[in-house]
């Protein structure tokens, strides 16, 4: 096996290992974990989603990333969803998590002033 | 608002040839026509790097990219791919890119409107800490590429095609750095991530460490592979816990997934990477310091040559990158040589990395194409100056750059423009200043940061930037006399031209260009005693206005027991026992309190 073949076959495992996770969820949550995100309290937002999750919330992929870059709208977190614009959500505290994992989440619904414009 | 629908249209040079504007109208219009144009918002990006197939736009969701688009087709595409949910085969680009992923999720944001992200590329898109994210989006595909098809002699050409410059700030060729170590015939070289990030405000290398650490370790490799060394180091400072923490995870998974460590990808090829702290002296960015540091001796820099190729860590060859520039890698090699180079200006290829902060609407993380004006990060990226005010200066390289103004502001941003309009790339720092800035006080600030940091290897940055601290701060004080300006100026140059290291060499530039923009602000200073932008206290007269009530809040606060008055009656402030501390100005809630 050539040195690129092999890398095909680990990412493909690597592929059904993400696919495995449920990648394939209805919806993907992304919530920022750089410094500067945990600094602005991403840690807490992030912790929300999980206790849902734990709790009983089905069909969301829960996954960290690091900084987008936006530093004054952080915490920023998206909602990404097959066939739609992924939503962007930014200066998320863990009360707005909450109504995130209920209105969103749970209902489908855009809170619309939560979204980052620009 | 939310919308259902994003097109983005892409607003690089090749692809923008027509008249200006007039895909964008055409797009609005066929929007309108159908009653989509609430649920669309029509964007422009930055180049999209696929300039031979341009006119290019992206419609989302769905990530379609379209190619050869024009005034009189692209109302048919939009047409058919929103209205009637059909996709128009034909005009379909099926490129698979590393970088510019992110418009996929954030193409509908005008912050991201003018970037191209290629060292961040998978910044805020991947989960850092899984491996399987960064193997799903292409990752080590550049290395296992390398190892099955490239020669070393064939990863510097590569390298040296991509017209590469090092990032860290002094812009030299990636590619001769990688031959000239190469070429060496000792057996034991070593490859250096250099991570010491230490100018005031940046903040590039942590986020790209911390938001996708494999693409450092990748590139490491690859440089390994080029140049022949087993033996990865990278130089990170301990005040960075957090991308330390993700880049020793990150080390761990790629060797147990046989990308790191002997044998890689069941090849003849060994490397291994391991991390050094800093204890975040900034000298230590400085290459020979940085050697020294990880010798175990004090951080100082010494004379090159021999340069680091030559004689590096112990005494062997070693290749020395910044951050940025080794997330560069992969994607020169995927993406090719030649289309790097298609991006950025003639002398400084790809795009560059700053962080946005100061005085601006949207501070952030960007990167931006070389070639990108200064309005355009300031104004298009940046959203401008916040609340009205002007725009007055902007400081980019750190304590090593200098301040441009208003009429610099067309500047394409490269290595020489920056340089020959009076600052300099530097590592990326760049920091917007309102009229509410007072120059003296930020080269004052630059400087002392220098100053603190100077190593003390040689007398005219020690004793040198110690004497132009004193005479900023005197001026700044107050206290300025005759002459200072030009004794600032003969310190400048002579620690300019009389430093052993770059940091000496440019510790005086961030006086000297203010000097050279703001001179009028300096005479102000030293000859009327006033700072027109009311930040050097010392120097400013607290008065007491007709708008005071009478509330005592300023009395009390006073420590020196300047201020007089009883309740329900106008205050005063005595002026021989103020020492201009602030404390009433800041107490105050009627806005009763002046300074000027």
């Amino acid at each position: 096996m050539t040195a690129m073949q092999l890398l095909m076959k680990k990412r493909n495992e690597a592929i059904n290992r993400i696919l495995g996770k449920g990648y394939l969820a209805t919806k993907r949550v992304y919530v920022g974990n750089a410094t500067c995100e945990i600094a602005a309290g991403s840690d807490e937002v992030m912790e929300v989603f999980r206790n849902a999750i734990q709790r009983g919330l089905t069909n969301v992929y829960l996954s960290s990333k690091g900084c987008a870059g936006r530093c004054n709208l952080e915490p920023t977190i998206e909602v990404i969803e097959e066939g739609k614009i992924p939503v962007k959500y930014g200066r998320i505290t863990k009360e707005m998590a909450h109504e995130i994992v209920e209105r969103h989440l749970k209902k489908g619904e855009v809170i619309e002033e939560w979204v980052i414009e620009g | 608002m939310y919308k259902e629908y994003s097109i983005i249209i892409c607003s690089g040079t090749s692809c923008q040839k027509g008249v200006p504007g007039e895909l964008t109208e055409i797009a609005r219009q066929v929007l309108l026509k159908h009653g989509l144009d609430q649920k669309t918002k029509i964007s422009l990006s930055g180049c999209l790097g696929m300039c031979s197939k341009g006119p290019v736009m992206i419609i989302n969701p769905g990530y379609t990219i379209y190619g050869k688009v024009d005034a009189g087709n692209i109302g048919k595409i939009i047409e058919n791919h929103i209205v009637h949910k059909k996709e128009v085969t034909e005009h379909v680009i099926h490129e698979d890119h590393l970088f510019n992923r992110f418009y996929s999720i954030f193409g509908d944001m005008d912050f991201f409107g003018k970037q191209m992200r290629i060292a961040l590329r998978n910044c805020g898109i991947i989960d850092p800490d899984d491996i399987d994210d960064y193997l799903s989006v292409r990752g080590y595909e550049a290395l296992a590429r390398v190892l099955t098809d490239y020669t070393p002699a064939q990863v510097i050409e590569q390298v040296k095609l991509s017209g590469l410059r090092g990032r860290g700030g002094a812009g030299f060729p990636t590619g001769i750095k990688w031959e000239l170590t190469a070429r060496e015939k000792e057996p034991v070289k070593y490859v250096i991530c250099n991570a010491d990030e230490g100018d005031p405000g940046a903040f590039m290398d942590r986020s790209a460490v911390e938001g996708d650490p494999h693409t450092i370790i990748e590139g490491m490799i690859i440089g390994g592979y080029a140049v022949g060394a087993k033996n990865g180091i990278v130089y990170i400072r301990a005040e960075y816990p957090l991308a330390i923490k993700r880049l020793e995870r990150a080390i761990a998974s790629a060797r147990k997934e046989g990308l790191l460590g002997d044998n890689i990808l069941d090849t003849q090829f060994c490397f291994d990477i391991e991390i050094r702290l800093g204890a975040g002296a900034f000298v230590c960015g400085e290459e020979t310091a940085l050697i020294q540091s990880i010798e175990g001796f004090r951080g100082m820099p010494r004379p090159r040559p021999p340069y680091p190729s030559v004689k590096g860590l112990f005494g062997k060859p070693t290749l020395i990158n910044n951050v940025e520039t080794w997330a560069n890698i992969p994607v020169i090699i995927l993406d090719g040589a030649e289309w790097f180079s298609s991006i950025g200006t003639e002398k400084s290829k790809g795009t560059k990395v700053f962080a946005l902060a100061g005085s601006i609407k949207n501070t952030g993380l960007i990167e931006v194409p070389m070639g990108t004006t200064l309005r355009e990060i300031i104004f298009d990226v940046g959203g401008g100056i916040p609340e009205g005010r002007k725009f007055k200066a902007v400081q980019t390289g750190g304590p090593s750059g200098g301040c441009l103004v208003e009429s610099d502001l067309d500047t394409r941003i490269d290595y020489e423009s920056l340089a020959a309009a009076g600052s300099m790339m530097g590592s990326g720092g760049m920091i917007v200043l309102d009229e509410g800035a007072c120059m003296v006080n930020i080269a004052r600030y630059f400087l002392e940061f220098a100053q603190n940091e100077s190593c003390g290897k040689c007398t005219p940055c020690r004793e040198g930037t110690k004497r132009m601290l004193e005479i900023l701060t005197r001026i700044t004080e107050g206290n300025g006399m005759d002459g200072d300006i030009e004794k600032l100026e003969r310190l400048g140059r002579m620690i300019q031209k009389a430093s052993l290291c770059g940091l000496g060499q440019s510790a005086p530039n961030p006086v000297l260009s203010t000097i050279a923009k703001f001179r009028s602000e300096y005479e102000e200073h030293v000859i009327d005693r006033k700072c027109r932008a009311a930040v050097c206290t010392r120097m400013l007269t607290y008065e007491i206005n007709g708008k005071c009530v009478g509330c005592t809040a300023c009395v009390k606060v006073c420590p020196t027991r300047a201020v007089s008055g009883v309740k329900m009656n106008v205050h005063v402030i005595d002026q021989s026992k103020c020492i201009k501390c602030g404390a009433c100005y800041e107490v105050c809630k009627f806005k009763a309190i002046s300074k000027q």
